[in-house]
């Protein structure tokens, strides 16, 4: 190594990085009633109690189930919002990107707030997920537009122009040119509002109804009150489930990426 | 084939007329140059004949068929771009097949014709090849065989050979005159390059300011130019003072100068006595030892270039010469020399400023 | 292009969907917090009939409250200069670095990310408790007696949210080093800079957008980070937003809450634009 003092440095900041994830995945295997160093024993039991408490199976569905909605949503809007952005808004280029990031730029806790009055205010309430569903498609979007439009950015015009010339419809030459060139940044944009999505907290806190509590949301009410390593080990659980997406979109949505 | 005419084509971008008014009868198979500086208009006209820039007046016509609001996928044309605008997610394969789907050619002949026109450009071997595992060279010579194998109508090139190396940009010059006179397709090439330009065309159109200065053979281009601008972009020149003394046999002047009197071509008509200014080739002007008649000057400069050496040579009249000889002939900086410049050398730009 | 221009609607379709999400989930529900700020206090209900600036004047009338502004701002400040601290050289040797595991340090740096601000602050709580690993493994190794105070109060709020936010730090800056030529370090060596003053006059100059852009966004996180402060904090240590959102959820105040909510914001967002000012003034005269 070149620089013996950066890279122990760098090394430290990595190891601060991981270790509360570390430590979360290692109380999961505690035998013990309490979280307690050493670990009494190794044991999966908090697994098993974890994977027969309903309140946390139906948080983790949940989770599931809107962020896949917020993703397929966002990604759409913000595919098409970035599209617009690179090719078509001209003078109103800077303000397109203001107001996209503008929910990335608000503090969260106040978006959160003004989004439940918001729904109350015109009746939907929270007995309905639109207000939650609307609150993590607002979240995630400027993950989805700043993805998409920095691949949008690197796409040559002039492939475009050269399909042209070479007969290629708009319609061919999305699909067959635009499309596959700004895969990497639409799957991105896509894994990354899935993530930020699964995991968000204050908005899902603030806009939840009754029962329909998200797994970081069930999981804070639980810290509350409990100090079971059963918290740790919903914790790596839900680690190891974005990990999964994370590997999965990689392998089969992405495979494609390295091909050039 | 095709047969292209441009007539008094437009394009303005809000108050500034990158193009104005051009106007250019292409005939088929021919070779045709667009020649200038940059913002000149000659890419916007290059566009313009593509499809990819509205003509906001003019026609463009097509073996006589207006062409201006036939979008660029259905102009039938063949383009090849700067960055040579391969699409980098297929092989090269499946680059030259890309038009070829489009025009819903058959399996079989999609495969002869991709094999044929890859066998033109020497590619043979390269078909399963991504565009990133190719040299500048060989990316250049897929991208013309892409605009080549779907048989346009008309080939537009634009600045093809600015992004390659030295060496490369020559030999790729023959390559693709070679290969535009075996195809025989009517070709519009966009350069800012003169020596491209002049090597490559049958004529040469020169724009300045989105206006055409002068249209004509490469050698008309640089033998008679129409003004000083036009001479000056397309080689170095020297400029003599002169004076109109007559007229001479065949449409020549009889001028007077420092080289003594001689019969300059000319364009136009002069009266006797006015000024004029004469252009003289570097390359036309001959050295001697001193003594030998001529104008009498001395080297102040001297560059050895290999094939050529440019000498500097300060005239006794004041004026300063730029001569480029073989290097056969040697003479040493701060040599007095006789220079002397054979009729033919001159060209009359017109009266003096 | 002109064409698209000239067809006009049809591009537009492109962004109305976006558009029409912010305008009715983003911008009209803003608009109601700001009206609900200065609603009338509900009796029962969340809110009751009529106007008044009265949220406003508690909020300045109560020392309580500006005190606890003062300490999230304060909390903010240190969490961002911390990470600048910290994630800057790790920046600089991802951007730069002709490593062999750049990909899985820069995986490392973005692992945080993938894992909820939850589970990373509950781990954090496992780590400073009192019965904590840290304390355990000090009070182990006879180094100390008592366990050290490192939850429940500001230091244990800013350590995990140095942690939560680093990646935020990191990434912007990293881009920014990535835009600078390396070859303008050199050049600027070759006319006799020192390593130091290459960096300070060259490099440094260059990349302060991506510095600007880290800041501002851990200040603002931090700003309005609520599970963190709430959870290693616990009831002694309140930050702004847990006060924000206990008004709301707990005892339903709601136009209060929105005063709040808007006071916090309408500081933070002061204090970027200040920031914003500084840093480009002070950099402005570095330049020639």
């Amino acid at each position: 190594m070149k620089r013996p003092v950066l890279t122990l440095y760098c090394l430290l900041v990595y190891a601060f990085l991981l270790a509360p994830i570390l430590v979360v995945v290692g109380a999961s295997f505690n035998a013990g009633n309490f979280l307690t160093f050493p670990p009494q024993g190794l044991s999966l039991r908090w697994y098993v109690t974890f994977f027969h408490n309903d309140v946390f199976m139906r948080a983790i569905r949940t989770s599931l189930w809107v962020a896949a909605v917020a993703t397929v949503i966002s990604g759409t809007i913000g595919t098409m919002a970035a599209l617009y952005y690179v090719q078509h808004a001209g003078r109103w280029k800077e303000t397109v990107r203001v107001a996209m990031l503008a929910p990335l730029l608000l503090p969260e806790v106040l978006t959160a707030i003004a989004l439940l009055f918001f729904v109350y205010a015109i009746g939907i309430g929270t007995t309905t997920m639109i207000g939650m569903v609307a609150g993590h498609v607002l979240i995630t979007l400027p993950f989805v537009f700043i993805n998409v439009s920095a691949s949008l950015e690197s796409f040559d015009p002039s492939w475009d122009m050269a399909a042209r010339s070479l007969g290629a419809d708009r319609l061919t030459r999305f699909r067959r040119i635009m499309l596959p060139l700004i895969k990497p940044g639409v799957i991105g944009g896509a894994l990354f509002a899935f993530i930020i999505s699964f995991d968000t907290f204050t908005i899902s806190f603030m806009l939840k109804g009754i029962g329909t509590s998200t797994l970081p949301i069930q999981l804070f009410d639980y810290l509350r009150t409990n100090f079971t390593p059963e918290a740790a080990a919903v914790s790596t659980v839900s680690i190891v489930l974005t990990l999964v997406v994370v590997i999965v979109s990689e392998k089969v949505l992405g495979l494609r990426i390295h091909r050039f | 084939m095709t047969e292209v005419s441009i007539e008094r084509l437009t394009k303005t971008f809000g108050t500034a007329r990158a193009v104005d008014g051009i106007s250019i009868r292409i005939a088929d198979g021919e070779f045709i140059s667009l020649l200038g500086p940059s913002g000149c208009g000659k890419t916007t006209t290059l566009k313009m004949i593509a499809g990819f820039e509205e003509a906001s007046e003019g026609a463009i016509r097509f073996d006589g068929k207006d062409v201006v609001n036939v979008p660029a996928e259905k102009r039938d044309i063949g383009m090849v771009f700067q960055n040579y605008a391969l699409f980098p997610h297929m092989t090269v394969d499946q680059n030259l097949a890309f038009g070829l789907e489009m025009r819903k050619i058959a399996k079989p002949e999609m495969r002869s014709r991709i094999a044929k026109v890859l066998d033109m450009v020497q590619l043979g071997g390269y078909s399963e090849r991504f565009p990133n595992q190719l040299s500048g060279g060989q990316q250049q010579r897929v991208a013309l065989a892409r605009a080549l194998v779907i048989e346009p109508k008309i080939l537009l090139l634009d600045e093809p050979l600015a992004n390659l190396d030295a060496k490369l940009r020559e030999e790729m010059r023959v390559f693709i005159r070679d290969l535009q006179r075996r195809v025989g397709i009517t070709t519009v090439y966009v350069t800012h390059d003169q020596a491209e330009a002049m090597t490559m065309s049958d004529r040469v159109v020169v724009m300045f300011g989105g206006r055409i200065a002068q249209i004509g053979a490469p050698s008309d281009i640089y033998e008679r130019p129409e003004n000083l601008e036009i001479a000056q972009f397309v080689g170095q020149v020297n400029l003599i003072k002169g004076t109109i003394i007559g007229a001479a046999e065949a449409g020549k002047r009889r001028v007077a100068s420092v080289f003594g009197e001689v019969a300059v071509d000319s364009r136009e008509d002069y009266a006797p006595g006015t000024a004029v200014t004469l252009s003289l080739r570097p390359e036309a002007i001959e050295l001697r030892p001193e003594g030998q008649g001529g104008a009498a000057g001395k080297v102040t400069a001297r560059y050895y270039s290999g094939s050529i050496i440019d000498y500097r040579v300060a005239l006794d009249s004041g004026e300063t010469l730029h001569v480029q000889t073989f290097p056969n002939i040697r003479i040493a900086e701060g040599d007095r020399v006789s220079v002397h410049a054979p009729a033919d050398g001159f060209w009359l730009l017109g009266a003096a400023k | 292009m002109r064409a698209a221009r000239r067809k006009g609607l049809g591009p537009l379709v492109l962004i109305a969907p976006a558009a029409v999400l912010l305008g009715i989930f983003l911008i009209l529900p803003y608009l109601n917090i700001v009206v609900m700020s200065f609603r009338m206090p509900g009796q029962g209900t969340p809110y009751g009939p009529g106007f008044t600036t009265g949220n406003y004047t508690k909020f300045f009338a109560d020392s309580f409250y500006l005190h606890q502004v003062a300490n999230t701002l304060w909390i903010g400040l240190l969490t961002t200069a911390i990470c600048l601290v910290v994630g800057f050289p790790v920046a600089w040797q991802l951007a730069r670095g002709t490593m062999r595991f750049r990909a899985l340090a820069y995986g490392l740096v973005l692992s945080p990310l993938l894992v909820g601000i939850v589970i990373r602050s509950y781990g954090w709580t496992i780590l400073l408790g009192n019965a904590g690993l840290i304390n355990r493994t000090l009070t182990g190794m006879g180094l100390i007696d008592r366990p050290l105070p490192l939850m429940y109060n500001a230091l244990g709020i800013v350590i995990a949210l140095v942690h939560v936010f680093l990646p935020f730090m990191i990434l912007p800056i990293m881009a920014g080093i990535q835009g600078v030529d390396p070859s303008l370090e050199s050049a600027a060596r070759s006319l006799g800079a020192s390593r130091f003053t290459a960096f300070r006059r060259i490099v440094l100059p260059l990349c302060t957008p991506g510095i600007q852009a880290g800041c501002i966004l851990v200040f603002v996180l931090s700003l309005s980070a609520y599970v963190t402060p709430s959870l290693i904090g616990g009831l002694r240590v309140k930050t702004m937003a847990v006060t924000v959102v206990d008004a709301l959820i707990d005892t339903f105040q709601w136009p209060w809450g929105s005063a709040l909510a808007l006071m916090l914001s309408v500081t933070g967002a002061l204090c970027v634009v200040i920031f914003a000012r500084l840093t480009r003034m002070k950099w402005k005269v570095a330049r020639p």
